[in-house]
């Protein structure tokens, strides 16, 4: 009895989402309050996840909200993928919870911490949920609370990106609503897995529309080449614990929704090659765009767009061995990238400036976290022993294994990004070690919050990369949920 | 004269989306490009609605003997369209408590002369 209710999945979106709603009450009671929930709804849900997931593995756990059995009322299905990447969003929250504790100190810092429990709550329920409606209502509510977390520091350059951001955002889930309403019209139902047993040929017009509508309007989100105008001036402009959850998190989950509206719902097979091309160019923009940056979090949130490319790349490989790599990229990006924006956080911070010459000397000045910094800039580059070496890797891998000239050619593009990734980041790591910097301001290591949340995102980093088979174990049957849709419709409809 | 009679709640509400995007992407003022996005999703919202109509339809609801399933409104649509309504407040209260901001920062609404960001 205990173990049933501690199994239910449902308490993953349902604790934060209640104590989101809870902080302002506890607000009167002590406005010391307020930045705790995050941590304890977090830690709560980290642990839930990680009880669940072992069994998730062997079946998926399929929630039937009020009773109703699928098709009809609404479901979660926790499957492998959807778990592994709750596990990933509550981990990372727990994470930023613990820097944001000190980090965030000035501004309306109750609205802060709510949000940021929205924010995720939505993330959860993405991963998590069933019907393509909930997909759109848990995809608002991130929108919504990240469009409001962009503008936070209230400055000029945040309320702009916000302002651009909401624009675009909004377009694009107004895109997904109109192909949800088609789907709708034609099929009579909202639930992922009855679509997908109803859809039998993708590419007759009236169910390729509102595939392109919903690739589109989720694309928006993903930040994939041509829809990624917002990105860099969002991450940039937010503050850098919220930078790393939209960078490590939010457009992961947005390129989930692609992954599962293309391959569970349309079954798209064919078509993939149309994505090869837009992975390898959103690469090759992102990277060459961080290249030229001379701002370290535009830098970041550039290098964001050039992972996404090559995570995009990976999927539409398309064999197990490619979602394999992809899922693996995801979560080597999510760590890797929230490692560099937390301890480029407090660069900033201490230094006040957010040119990358600023850095002269740091790594003297706050040695641990030039340190970790170090460490997520090798993973996110490749080098071994860390993460981002064996996800790349397999990436790579898979694609040779194609054994097509094409793919060949185009390896040795994402090769290329990976070179001009590395040159942007060893050019921050030289200013930082091997530059002495002439001013004497005294500058301090990061405060203890700020450097728990980084070394346990380093350890990972390491620990994952030395030991891949721990994690790939995990990736297996998540990879062959997303590629075997009749198995998918089984486990849902019965 | 037919066609027009079936399909008016379509027509208008994809010219109403049409409408919609013509306005963000041509306007400059900020307010005009929220007033769009508020038509937009005005046009999705009167789409949804109208995949679930029948005309002289009944409410779902067995009430009456010899009320037949057939000429039921489907309520699924409705419920979304309650959904939407709620989230498109939500954005449209947000962005228009960004305009205010903006306009303090900026002095101005237009678009075109708030380019601090670059690529």
């Amino acid at each position: 009895m205990n173990e049933m209710i501690s199994l239910n999945p449902v308490l993953l979106i349902v604790v934060p989402l209640g104590l989101a709603f809870l902080a302002p009450l506890l607000g009167l009671v002590s406005k010391k309050i307020a930045k705790w929930l995050p941590v304890v709804g977090f830690l709560f849900n980290l642990i839930v996840a990680l009880t669940i997931l072992p069994h998730v593995l062997k079946q998926p756990i399929i929630v039937k909200i009020a009773g109703f059995s699928p098709p009809f009322g609404i479901n979660l299905v926790a499957g492998p993928v959807g778990m592994l990447l709750a596990t990933l969003i509550a981990l990372t929250g727990f994470l930023v919870a613990i820097y944001s504790l000190k980090y965030i100190n000035k501004g309306a810092e109750q609205k802060y911490h709510i949000l940021f429990l929205l924010l995720l709550t939505g993330a959860t329920g993405v991963v998590l949920t069933g019907d393509i409606f909930n997909l759109f209502v848990f995809f608002e509510i991130l929108c919504i609370a990240s469009f409001a977390l962009v503008a936070y520091l209230g400055n000029r350059a945040g309320i702009e990106s916000a302002v651009k951001y909401l624009i675009q955002g909004s377009i694009g889930s107004s895109l997904l609503l109109i192909g949800i309403g088609l789907l709708y019209g034609q099929f009579g139902t909202l639930n992922m897995a009855d679509l997908a047993k109803q859809i039998v040929d993708y590419t007759e017009p009236s169910v390729f529309v509102p595939m392109v509508l919903m690739v589109t309007g989720l694309g928006i989100e993903a930040a994939i080449f041509p829809l990624n105008a917002w990105l860099p001036d969002a991450h940039s402009s937010a503050p850098s614990s919220i930078s790393a959850i939209l960078s490590g998190i939010a457009i992961e989950v947005g390129l989930y929704a692609v992954i599962r509206v293309l391959f569970t719902i349309f079954d798209v097979s064919n078509f993939f090659m149309f994505f090869v091309f837009l992975g390898v160019l959103t690469i090759l923009i992102g990277e060459m765009s961080a290249f030229s940056q001379k701002n370290i979090k535009r830098m970041l949130a550039y290098s964001s767009i050039g992972q996404i490319g090559l995570i995009v790349f990976a999927f539409s490989i398309s064999t197990q061995f490619g979602v394999i790599g992809g899922l693996f990229q995801m979560i080597s990006h999510t760590l890797g990238k929230a490692l560099l924006f937390l301890s480029a956080g407090y660069m900033i911070y201490r230094t006040g400036s957010m040119e990358i010459s600023s850095f002269e000397g740091i790594g003297k000045k706050m040695p641990f976290t030039a340190l970790f910094f170090t460490i997520g800039a090798f993973s996110i580059i490749g080098l071994p022993p860390f993460v981002g070496f064996s996800s790349k890797f397999l990436i790579v891998k898979a694609a040779l294994a194609k054994g097509e000239l094409l793919f060949i050619i185009l390896v040795g593009i994402v090769l290329l990004g990976t070179v001009i990734e590395g040159t942007y980041f060893f050019r921050v790591i030289q200013t930082m070690y091997f530059k002495d910097g002439n001013n004497e301001i005294d500058k301090k290591e990061s405060p203890i919050t700020g450097l728990i949340p980084m070394f346990i995102f380093a350890v990972l980093i390491i620990f994952i990369g030395v030991y891949p088979d721990f994690i790939i174990k995990i990736l297996n049957p998540a990879a062959s949920e997303l590629l075997d849709k009749v198995e998918y419709i089984r486990s849902v409809l019965g | 004269m037919n066609f027009l009679h079936n399909y008016i709640y379509y027509i208008g509400a994809f010219g109403l989306i049409f409408i919609g995007i013509f306005i963000i992407i041509v306007k400059r003022n900020y307010i005009k490009v929220i007033i769009g996005l508020s038509i937009l999703e005005t046009g999705v919202n009167l789409f949804l609605i109208s995949v679930g109509y029948i005309s002289n339809g009944t409410a779902p609801i067995f009430s009456k003997a010899g009320i037949d399933a057939k000429n039921m409104v489907d309520p699924v649509p409705q419920a979304l369209v309650l959904t939407s309504i709620v989230i498109g407040l939500a954005v449209l209260s947000l962005a228009l408590s960004l305009a205010i901001r903006l306009y303090k920062h900026y002095g101005t609404l237009n678009l075109q002369k708030i380019k601090e960001q670059k690529w």
